[in-house]
């Protein structure tokens, strides 16, 4: 019997209670902008939606670059041609799926009453910008967790996924509300 | 073709996220009053969302690998490897749930000017945690059976389905739960 659940317990905590913290963080910033989401409750539908794309990408990313290292077709350098393919690449998915998911989400929410202080292009714009900024702090958040723990002779699979998580949960929660402000102010 | 073939694998997927996330997103707008009337609660939602995806992604590649490694398939399903997965997930759930909840209230203490019910937020949280994980896990145990009877590779398909139901399901659980303890207590 190699799983014991003792085990699995040692090893998921402090990880995941690291994870928990940053998230009720990323919880404080929804609660502090509570005025916000009540004058536009779109931002709630939103905002699960930005953070599990962003989140996706950016374990994408990682994954691909995590399987490039360890079978030896990238390389250890920022200059490597096949990482800047994979970053442009994750930034053309991102382009496509905010896009298809703005427009998606922009007419479930007005088919369900949701009250509208909104136009389609000022809200696809919204989610288009919040996207791309995040995807490209995403994407460098995964290079450098995937290479850094690489280095150290640990598996970048074990890691990259979770900390790009949460710490895409949070910049998009914070991007969100930022260019929200710019926009509607 | 390179950055071809990345857009047509992960397009197809990173949408169906979305649509999860939208899913889950909705039913976030729909707690909106439940979100006013119970201070503290929006901020435990991106926390408990990011511990079930971390928990049941991470029960999800270990049972893969354990299929890898030939200690469970689709014959061989209830052993002991699976029995210590279960309640080691289990436990953990229950852990971090609590370290949410009480992280949660302290939070809304110090940086907001509300007075959450302590034993209400931090009830609402664990029993969300605790019901999300059970079906859950009880989820992730037939998609495993159903991967391993038709031969699939399990790690292709367990983490995004996982992520995509888990957003769902989690979010049910904490309107649920919200809605039980707001009229219990």
């Amino acid at each position: 019997m190699i799983y014991n659940w003792k085990k699995i317990v040692r090893y998921g905590l402090p990880l995941l209670t690291l994870c928990v913290l940053i998230e009720i963080f990323a919880g404080s910033i929804l609660q502090g902008n509570q005025n916000v989401i009540f004058k536009l409750p779109i931002l709630l539908i939103s905002f699960p939606v930005i953070n599990s794309v962003g989140g996706n990408i950016g374990s994408i990313l990682g994954a691909r670059l995590a399987s490039g290292l360890h079978v030896g077709n990238i390389r250890l350098d920022i200059k490597d041609k096949k990482m800047h393919e994979n970053f442009i690449t994750s930034r053309l998915l991102g382009l496509i799926t905010y896009a298809f998911l703005a427009i998606l989400i922009y007419y479930l929410a007005s088919f369900s009453n949701i009250s509208m202080d909104i136009g389609l292009m000022e809200f696809i714009f919204i989610l288009l910008a919040v996207g791309l900024i995040l995807i490209c702090i995403v994407s460098v958040v995964s290079i450098i967790t995937a290479f850094l723990s690489f280095r150290r002779g640990l598996d970048p699979d074990d890691f990259v996924a979770p900390i790009v998580t949460t710490i895409s949960d949070t910049v998009g929660i914070i991007l969100l509300f930022f260019i929200v402000g710019v926009v509607i102010i | 073709m390179f950055a071809k073939e990345m857009l047509k694998q992960s397009l197809p997927l990173l949408i169906f996220c979305g649509i999860g996330g939208i899913i889950a997103g909705r039913t976030l707008g729909g707690m909106i009053y439940l979100l006013n009337d119970i201070p503290g609660l929006i901020v435990v939602i991106p926390a408990i969302i990011a511990l079930r995806g971390n928990i049941s992604t991470t029960f999800g590649s270990r049972l893969g690998s354990a299929y890898h490694l030939g200690l469970i398939d689709s014959k061989n399903m209830w052993n002991d490897e699976l029995k210590q997965n279960i309640i080691g997930s289990l436990i953990l759930s229950f852990l971090i749930s609590s370290i949410v909840g009480i992280l949660a209230y302290i939070t809304t203490i110090l940086f907001f000017d509300l007075n959450p019910n302590p034993i209400k937020i931090i009830i609402i949280v664990i029993f969300a945690g605790i019901l999300s994980s059970l079906i859950l896990t009880a989820l992730t145990i037939f998609i495993i059976y159903m991967v391993f009877k038709r031969g699939y590779d399990p790690d292709n398909i367990t983490g995004p389905a996982l992520a995509t139901f888990g957003d769902i399901i989690t979010m049910f659980c904490i309107f649920g739960s919200a809605v039980i303890i707001e009229v219990l207590l």
